[in-house]
């Protein structure tokens, strides 16, 4: 038997998908209530894409390859799925099919020359100190590694989990699995960056 | 309750990290955490990884990213019905399918020179006679130039050496 998860999180994937009723308005031409989408999920998709291709620019051009294949589906859009598993499963494929063009070894390449998208932070309500900032990017450098160097699908797995704070249900239906195969995946990933990330929450 | 480990079902230990637990489930995970060392370290490691990853902010979106999207819908919208139609194979056939019909161009042409003596075969007595003439020719040639430079004075005083 699997866990009790958290009610509240039932209640959300139970409500009406409000995403799907916009999408059918867009299907019915309204251009404000893909806008509205777009604004709503411009964020998240990019930032599940950026993580998986780890590169800002390559994100956000296949995140507008997402939107793009969104609208263009409009008139035979019909709500089956949810419309996030729907936009994901788009995403996940698009950046997945990059990945295997561009080969991992490119991807390594750059992650071991320093990471390109290094973005700005702040530490607490100070000015963060040069020390704060390279402690910060090595250990940054160390998750980007560890999660690049996971399969692709335990990779998409985790951070549709992780990130996107997905259930089981939804990883599956996004990935095209069984929801055991997806528990599958997410232990056998989170056992491998159990070795290689435990030591940095232990600082 | 079951020790996650031994019943091989650790999605307890996940869901625990990610604090995907209600407090029910949560009181009794850590009731069994208290006696089951290895649980217990596994549980410490996952919750590590898990903050590990929190680590990991992503970029701001481009400020221009709706702009973009924007223009390359509205230019869809002007392409032709056939453009449409043939956009999806677009990539394909730039990445795939026109190196590909290269090299199968090239690779015919390579079988076609190749094979071309055979195609010609047929021609056999005037290809002959070409030949013999082009053997006779060459064979001038050298004669002409074993007598120029026979002529040459070096050669005549290595002659006398030898």
């Amino acid at each position: 038997m699997g866990p009790r998860v958290n009610k509240d999180m039932g209640v959300v994937a139970a409500a009406l998908d409000y995403d799907a009723e916009l999408m059918l308005r867009v299907k019915d031409g309204d251009g404000a209530s893909f806008a509205l989408l777009l604004e709503k999920h411009r964020a998240p998709v990019i930032h599940f894409v950026y993580r998986l291709v780890q590169e800002q620019a390559v994100a956000e051009e296949l995140a507008q390859e997402v939107f793009l294949r969104v609208y263009r589906s409009r008139s035979s859009y019909e709500p089956t799925a949810k419309f996030t598993t729907w936009l994901f499963r788009i995403a996940t494929h698009l950046a997945l099919n990059w990945l295997r063009d561009e080969k991992h070894e490119r991807m390594q390449e750059r992650l071991d020359d320093g990471p390109p998208d290094f973005p700005a932070r702040e530490v607490s309500d100070r000015r963060p100190s040069v020390e704060d900032q390279l402690m910060y990017q090595a250990r940054l450098a160390e998750v980007r590694r560890a999660v690049a160097g996971l399969p692709e699908k335990q990779r998409a797995a985790v951070l549709m989990h992780k990130y996107e704070e997905m259930d089981y249900v939804q990883i599956a239906k996004v990935l095209g699995c069984s929801e055991s195969a997806v528990k599958s995946l997410l232990f056998r990933a989170y056992e491998t960056l159990r070795a290689r990330l435990a030591h940095m929450g232990r600082i | 309750m079951n020790c996650p480990m031994e019943s091989h079902d650790p999605e307890m230990l996940v869901a625990y990290a990610a604090g995907q637990l209600d407090q029910e489930a949560v009181a009794a995970f850590e009731e069994h955490l208290s006696g089951c060392p290895e649980c217990s370290a596994t549980a410490a490691d996952q919750m590590a990884v898990w903050q590990a990853l929190d680590v990991w902010e992503t970029p701001s979106v481009s400020p221009d990213f709706n702009r973009r999207l924007y223009h390359r819908i509205e230019t869809e919208m002007r392409l032709s019905w056939w453009e449409r139609l043939t956009r999806p194979f677009h990539p394909l056939v730039l990445r795939r399918i026109l190196p590909l019909t290269a090299t199968a161009a090239l690779l015919l042409m390579a079988g076609l020179i190749l094979e071309r003596p055979a195609a010609v075969a047929p021609a056999t007595k005037g290809a002959e006679a070409v030949r013999a003439e082009q053997v006779e020719r060459t064979l001038e040639d050298l004669e002409l130039l074993r007598q120029f430079s026979a002529a040459r004075p070096g050669n005549n005083e290595h002659r006398d050496a030898m």
